[in-house]
């Protein structure tokens, strides 16, 4: 059946309201969402932003799904709570929390790893909401309004598209060269694959291009779209609350020199070090689970 | 007379990094609505015959082209293969290599989005073309998870949407079961009967071109060996052995049959012809 659900994240077909909403207020809300939150360092815009995020995940009935692609924020959110613990990516002076042994925590890096976790997982929840109540063609066919060029339009899509067929070759390569006894586990039988794959790769993408050009592509003249996208007024509306939104979180941020609420965020010593201690292992843990995984499996 | 829509005049090709010549000196002329079969072993140059018609040879490929290929009055040398799409429409033998879109509807709709055809005609002209091909209600289906028989189909209706004057197919149906591969040939027929499209088919199955081509040219080490309409191309059974090629059944049956003296008329080449053949020899012995 589909190979779409061999992709890590695609559209989760639903008829949901956010299903329905035009493409590009909704490229818009992750534009917008990126800029508000590299311009904030207010915690409570930052989760609540995410939050909100989840809320339309929710609407959109992708919550499952979204939570389990998110799973990513897991080690990309440890490692950056342990790092800024104990060097905050902010100026010096920092503020001495607690004492390890030879490791110094500090006051700022827990704020200040917050704000950077919280910018990840809100742009991060939002895309995904995104991308998973959106037909990708939709997508591009907006894109290409929008006069991103055809061409490079275009090879996004096949890249999308590809991904799976690769995924599959690469199975297909293993087992053939496990056949022939070729021995390794993980890496070291991935790697030698990567050859035919990469080779098949540009036998591929050749015989596609004499395909496409077969057919007319990159014809110069008039082109015509058989993907249409229609918006509704409601969906402008949400554009302009989403712009209205941003503009207002925008300013006040720059205003306030980035609006930072550290000032909330009371911590015990106890508390840094018990913050530390849990990421710290949680990104080692998965580190290490990664690897026996890649060695053992065969 | 007509003008043929098909030259080749003394090409002679040779693929970038080769000596040895892929086709060499063809010379031959195919007329509008006829219905060609191209027949050749393995490496015979009946792929690379098929890429010089719209021009893949060379204008893509690179290497050395020496005469001239002439397709609907133009020189297709001079033009790109985009520009020839309109006039021939190629079917590919592997399938999966023209798949580049996220659903079956949006595959086809390439070329036609391509030639600037309404969204209106659009519409009309997917779901007919897939209807054609045997895919009805296929749109929304993800090309690369389709069968390679389903691919196959889909890779001639995403051709066959542009109704392009030519249709070249190199092998269509390799991976398609015997009713499928019926169907296909069938199709082009009708297209070739009704539309007076012109037709090259390129195949190994000997059984088919007897049935449906109105003519067959033979490839070997890149020439053009024999050129002639099946009947008298298949009677000619030592010629084609000796070219390791497959004779229909019927015509390697009737030669049998007038080796012991057993036959004398003409060689069938159809199953038809021989079963009626072989009942005018088996009432004659019974008379
Ligand atoms: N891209 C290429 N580069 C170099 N040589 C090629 C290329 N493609 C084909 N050839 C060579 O040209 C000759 C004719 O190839 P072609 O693909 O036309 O054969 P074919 O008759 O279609 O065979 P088959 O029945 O196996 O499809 C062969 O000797 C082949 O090795
Ligand atoms: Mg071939």
């Amino acid at each position: 059946m589909s190979m779409q659900g061999a992709l890590p994240v695609s559209l989760i077909p639903g008829d949901s309201v956010l299903h329905r909403v035009h493409p590009l207020p909704k490229m818009i809300w992750v534009v917008l969402y990126v800029v508000v939150a590299f311009m904030t360092q207010n915690i409570i815009v930052l989760y609540g932003m995410a939050l909100l995020a989840l809320l339309l995940g929710i609407i959109g009935g992708v919550v499952k799904p979204l939570l389990k692609a998110a799973f990513i924020i897991v080690p990309i959110g440890s490692s950056l709570l342990a790092l800024q613990l104990m060097a905050p990516a902010v100026e010096q002076p920092w503020t001495q929390i607690a004492q390890l042994g030879p490791i110094t925590l500090y006051e700022d890096g827990l704020y200040y790893g917050l704000v950077l976790l919280g910018r990840i997982v809100a742009c991060l929840l939002m895309a995904l909401v995104v991308v998973m109540t959106t037909h990708p063609s939709d997508l591009f066919t907006t894109l290409s309004k929008l006069k991103v060029p055809y061409t490079l339009n275009f090879m996004m899509a096949m890249t999308l598209q590809l991904i799976p067929v690769f995924q599959r070759e690469v199975g297909i390569i293993l087992s053939a060269q496990k056949s022939r006894g070729m021995k390794g586990n993980g890496f070291q039988a991935v790697l030698p694959s990567f050859v035919p794959v990469f080779v098949g790769a540009i036998e591929r993408v050749q015989q596609l291009s004499i395909s496409l050009e077969s057919r007319g592509f990159g014809s110069a003249g008039h082109k015509t779209s058989y993907r249409q996208v229609r918006g509704k007024a409601s969906d402008w509306v949400l554009a302009v609350i989403a712009i209205a939104a941003a503009a207002l979180l925008g300013t006040v941020s720059i205003m306030r020199g980035g609006w930072s609420v550290s000032e909330l965020l009371v911590v015990e010593p106890a508390t840094a070090v018990a913050v530390w201690v849990v990421s710290a292992s949680v990104f080692l843990g998965i580190i290490a689970f990664a690897l026996i995984l890649s060695f053992r499996k065969s | 007379m007509t003008d043929p829509i098909i030259t080749f005049d003394n090409v002679t090709y040779t693929y970038p990094g080769t000596e040895t010549p892929a086709l060499d000196s063809i010379s031959f002329s195919v007329l509008p609505g006829e219905y060609v079969a191209v027949l050749g072993l393995n490496g015979a140059g009946t792929t690379t015959l098929g890429l010089c018609v719209n021009g893949v040879v060379p204008t893509m490929l690179g290497g050395d082209l020496e005469g001239t290929v002439t397709v609907a009055g133009l020189d297709v040398g001079e033009y790109a293969v985009r520009e020839m799409a309109k006039i021939v429409g190629m079917v590919f033998d592997n399938p999966e290599f023209q798949m580049s879109q996220l659903s079956a509807a949006e595959e086809i709709a390439v070329g036609l989005e391509n030639a600037g055809v309404p969204y209106e005609d659009m519409i009309r002209i997917i779901p007919e073309t897939l209807a054609l091909v045997g895919l009805a209600g296929f749109e929304e289906r993800s090309p690369l998870g389709l069968s390679g028989g389903q691919q196959q189909r889909l890779a001639i209706a995403a051709v066959l949407a542009m109704s392009p004057q030519i249709l070249i197919m190199d092998e269509p149906t390799s991976n398609l079961d015997p009713i499928g591969k019926q169907e296909v040939f069938d199709m082009a027929a009708r297209l070739n009967k009704e539309k007076g499209m012109t037709v090259i088919v390129i195949e190994h199955e000997v059984e088919v071109m007897a049935r449906y081509a109105d003519r067959v040219i033979v490839l070997n080490e890149g020439k053009v060996v024999l050129n002639g309409t099946p009947h008298d191309i298949f009677s000619r059974v030592d010629e084609l052995a000796a070219l390791h090629l497959r004779v229909p059944e019927s015509a390697a049956l009737s030669t049998l049959l007038a080796r012991q003296g057993l036959w004398k008329g003409e060689t069938p080449t159809r199953t038809e012809s021989a079963v009626d053949a072989v009942n005018t020899l088996l009432e004659a012995r019974r008379g």
